[in-house]
């Protein structure tokens, strides 16, 4: 069984007022250590529970996994290759964050076998980044930029926002402007949103987060992907640009909604038709796995007809769309007979768009992709 | 048996909170024939909704049995009354009963503009008037300022006055002895046809209608063959009683009684209020005065939010209607909203309390539009229609002239605030009638103007200019002509008829122009362009345009965000199911109630 592996590091040196996914500020050195311990087993657990699968990628995302300490990450990543079947070309990406980078980590990182960085950028502007929450300045991301470029590192990407508060359109350029400089294979740009029981869905509850206004944003989305496009980068997915052959393979197997399995607190595994998603504790996951036992908080069986929806909606995502062969292939008909009335309305409306073998997105389809997708829920 | 010497049938009124309950609750502690636990469910208004508003919608009754100071028994009938100006006829039905009333002022807060439209109607029905200043504990009270206000208002000049404190009971005694005093007994012939005039009527499932009742004149007895004069139905008497609180079957009801009948009376439509019922084998050859047919005052438009609901919608008010006969209800269907019903009412706060009844005890989701009143039009050809929904004016090339319903406004308020009062007044179409000092500070100002002008938030500024010190009472006074325009709403090009409005024509342009706007920010953005105009007759007043939909899009979507992006979207799909679809545009149901906000 091919599959894809995400590993979660639910630690932060900080939490930024924005971010929803799980992580906690560690305040001592065991909690990490006892984390990975349970990590690992965990990983172990998984690999004698499905002997058959065989990775084809693998990401370590948080929190931030650069908390973390070089020898920690080898270890992890030396436990995947020892446990499961890995093909030793794949890509491993890491997340990375400025603040928490320096030259020996990465130089740890990279003989560990990780052979792509993300890094959270997020903007090049100093009075942004400390509104937004980010501990780091704007030197920091280009110094860890180099230090990855130094180290041999050929697949980085650089992750920015914009529609931040209080964010103008040239300032966003600017920001994308000094990304572009450097010349990352990979570019990731992201309009904030403002997420429940986050500070800032407080602040915006309370009329204080100056965001900018929808049309703003869409300014600043539309001119990103011409600049961006102007200079090489192609837009392969609504919020992702690369260099030819240097698409984010892990998050391309998400978009066609192939399995994956995750590990760590908070992550969300899908195998064999059903989603299961860890419990967001730390102190709990590494209980449960202290007694041998997989930490899952939830199971979620999808049916069919949701499958089929799914995997319309995440493809769709990609500029190249679905392939209507990939539908036959999985689900035994053709997408028309599925979702005729859907396609066919959103064609006349010039939402998507298709060819002999695939549908997709047009241009006015990828702005407003939100208002496509919900057609094809039940 | 009581002689009719010994009875003594009187109200309390009251403005809201000025302590109706506790006086009687009070009266309730002297008197026998209440179990403390009975008394809780029948002093205290016992609909949730009458609690929360502090006001009685149905009338009510108790008999009570008082031992007065001179050895003798006597039977008091306390029959309480629906506190609002939308119930005034009940009211005044209600006081038609009786002979006397208790009359409360707040010590602190003096006379109000209930308490003024109170005192007109008890004085039209001729009844001896005792007046309580109540809450004399507070240390607010200011009994003798409360009496100077007495004073300048008409009829009161023999009225008794008794100061009491309905929470330590002080003076309630003394207002006893005062309602066996001061009150008359009933005055009726035993051996005259029976004349009983019907104050309220309460549906049980089993019995049907109940009605109450007071004996004018004759007597009634069960198996009696009885006759409801506004109709001439003829019915059975099957069981007569009294209050005590609860229902207690009686033999007999005499001349001054007040109590219960049951006659298989299907439901309260044929048991109205004011209505008479005599002896069908010995008809009263008059009825009882002051009958008159209750019509609504105030409609509006009523459809649940979920389709599915329409039935229950229906259930609801038919079961609402059994109890209620001031409600009318006829089935409409309308392009945007589906099925509902056109609804009458008797005021604003009878709407009011419609709609939530349904919503908290039928739990059904509804779409209120915007109230209308009654227009009376005046067409070319000399007929005349009335019309309750502007979207049914008739063709303007056919109408002569229209009228529509005008009330007397009385607002009694302190008098810092009488120049912001009037300023509203004045904006509202108010034509000023009378301002009457009531004290050194407090004022009676009384305007006649459109009823249609406070049906829209009128009550809410009328608080907030007065800081919540001036109270307003209305009633209507006639029908007179006015330069009406209606103004129709298109959406896409196309007339949503629910959002149409019947406007004065100097104002149209303004409340056009900014229901459009207000329009523009509730109609969420669509995959295209989407022009909002209001026009009269043909031609466009005002217009705004929800611009297209521009930027619509999840950024982040990877393994662990699969599922919780999903029920985003669900919640979006939903979302957009609730809207009701005119043409290609999807309008949220707030549009149809954002025509309220338009001031």
């Amino acid at each position: 069984m091919n599959i894809s592996l995400y590993i979660h590091i639910p630690f932060c040196n900080s939490k930024c007022p924005y971010c929803d996914f799980y992580s906690i500020v560690p305040d001592d050195e065991a909690l990490k250590e006892n984390y990975l311990d349970a990590l690992k087993r965990e990983i172990i657990i998984y690999s004698q529970k499905y002997p058959q699968i065989n990775i084809q990628s693998i990401y370590i995302g948080g929190g931030t996994p650069t908390v973390l300490k070089g020898q920690q990450i080898f270890e992890i990543i030396q436990t995947c290759f020892d446990k499961f079947n890995v093909n030793k070309e794949i890509e491993v990406t890491i997340e990375s964050n400025p603040e928490s980078f320096n030259y020996d980590k990465a130089q740890n990182i990279f003989e560990s076998g990780i052979n792509r960085i993300s890094i959270g950028a997020q903007s090049f502007n100093n009075k942004l980044l400390e509104s937004i929450g980010r501990i780091h300045d704007k030197h920091a991301i280009i110094k860890s930029y180099q230090i990855a470029r130094d180290i041999g590192f050929n697949n980085i990407n650089i992750d920015l926002m914009f529609g931040l508060p209080g964010q103008s359109v040239i300032q966003f350029m600017k920001t994308l402007e000094k990304a572009i400089l450097l010349h990352p294979e990979h570019i990731s740009i992201y309009s904030l949103s403002v997420e429940p029981k986050t500070i800032f869905s407080k602040l915006f509850k309370k009329g204080t987060l100056n965001i900018p206004s929808d049309d703003i944003v869409y300014e600043m989305y539309k001119n990103a992907i011409t600049i961006l496009q102007d200079n090489e980068y192609e837009q392969y997915e609504i919020s992702n640009f690369s260099i030819q052959k240097k698409e984010c393979f892990h998050n391309i197997r998400y978009w066609k909604n192939c399995p994956y399995l995750g590990v760590g607190a908070s992550a969300v595994s899908y195998i064999e038709k059903n989603r299961y998603k860890n419990i967001s504790d730390v102190n709990k996951y590494t209980y449960f796995l202290k007694h041998n036992i997989l930490p899952v908080e939830t199971k979620e069986v999808l049916p069919l007809k949701e499958e089929m929806s799914e995997t319309v909606i995440l493809n769709l995502r990609m500029m190249e769309g679905i392939a209507k062969q990939d539908f036959i292939n999985r689900f035994n008909v053709p997408i028309e007979s599925i979702f005729g009335k859907q396609l066919s309305y959103l064609k006349e409306n010039k939402l998507i768009e298709s060819n002999d073998s695939h549908y997709f997105l047009t241009e006015r389809g990828i702005f407003i992709s939100n208002t496509v997708f919900v057609e094809f829920l039940n | 048996m009581h002689k009719v010497e010994h009875i003594r049938n009187f109200s309390i009124i009251a403005h809201i909170d000025h302590g109706k309950s506790t006086i009687a609750d009070r009266i309730l502690d002297l008197t026998e024939t209440i179990s403390q636990r009975e008394r809780r469910d029948q002093v205290l208004d016992d609909m949730d909704l009458e609690r929360e508003k502090g006001i009685t919608i149905k009338s009510k009754a108790v008999r009570l049995l008082y031992n007065a100071e001179n050895g003798h028994q006597y039977i008091f009938n306390l029959i309480d009354t629906p506190g609002h100006v939308d119930f005034s006829y009940e009211v005044s039905r209600s006081l038609a009963a009786c002979e006397g009333a208790l009359l409360i002022i707040d010590a602190a807060q003096g006379v109000q503009a209930q308490t003024i439209a109170n005192i007109q109607m008890a004085l039209e029905n001729n009844l001896s008037i005792i007046i309580i200043i109540n809450k004399i504990d507070l240390s607010t009270a200011n009994p003798n300022k409360v009496k100077e206000e007495i004073k300048k208002i008409e009829g009161l000049k023999d009225s008794p006055v008794f100061l009491t404190s309905a929470k330590d009971g002080r003076g309630i005694k003394e207002v006893m002895e005062a309602i066996v005093k001061y009150i008359p007994y009933p005055r009726g012939v035993i051996n005259n046809p029976l004349q009983a005039l019907i104050f309220d009527s309460i549906y049980n499932s089993y019995q049907g209608s109940i009605v109450y009742l007071r004996i004018v004149n004759g007597e009634i007895k069960p198996g009696m063959k009885i006759q409801t004069m506004s109709n001439q139905k003829t019915y059975e008497v099957n069981e007569i009683g009294v209050f005590t609180p609860k229902r207690k079957k009686v033999s007999q009801l005499s001349v001054g009684e007040v109590g219960y009948l049951a006659a298989g009376f299907k439901d309260v439509s044929l048991t109205k209020v004011g209505d008479t019922i005599t002896d069908a084998n010995n008809p009263s050859e008059k009825r009882l005065p002051g009958y008159k047919k209750v019509s609504p005052v105030v409609f509006c438009s009523i459809y649940p939010v979920e389709n599915e609901d329409y039935q229950n919608l229906k259930y609801a008010l038919d079961k609402l209607s059994l109890n209620d006969s001031s409600i009318s209800y006829i089935a409409e269907n309308s392009p945007a909203l589906g099925f509902g019903f056109r609804c009458g009412f008797l005021g604003l706060l009878h709407m009011e309390i419609i709609q939530e009844r349904l919503e908290r005890e039928y739990q059904i989701q509804l779409i209120a539009t915007t109230p209308s009143v009654v227009y009376r039009v005046h067409l070319k050809n000399k007929q005349v229609v009335e019309i309750n929904n502007p979207s049914s004016l008739p063709e303007v090339n056919n109408i002569d002239y229209v009228e529509e319903p005008f009330i007397k406004l009385t607002v009694v308020l302190p008098s810092q605030f009488l120049g912001g009062i009037m300023e509203l007044v004045q904006d509202r179409r108010g034509v000023f009638q009378n301002l009457e000092y009531l004290d050194q500070d407090r004022a009676r100002l009384i305007y006649n103007l459109p009823l249609n002008e406070i049906m829209l938030d009128f009550y809410d500024k009328v608080k907030s200019i007065s800081k919540g010190y001036a109270s307003i009472d209305y009633q209507i006074s006639s029908y007179q002509t006015s330069p009406l325009t209606k103004v129709d709403i298109l959406v896409n090009q196309e007339v949503v008829d629910n959002l149409s409005f019947i406007s004065h024509k100097d104002k149209a342009h303004l409340r056009a122009r900014k229901l459009v706007e207000n329009l523009k920010t509730v109609i969420p953005r669509q995959m295209f362009d989407v022009p909002i105009q209001a026009k009269i007759n043909q031609k466009i007043i005002a217009r705004s345009t929800v611009r297209a939909l521009k930027k619509d899009v999840l950024a982040k979507c990877y393994g662990g965000d699969i599922t919780r992006k999903r029920k985003l979207l669900e919640k979006q799909k939903a979302g957009k199911k609730r809207m009701k679809k005119v043409g290609r545009v999807e309008i949220p149901q707030e549009a149809f109630m954002s025509v309220l906000k338009v001031d």
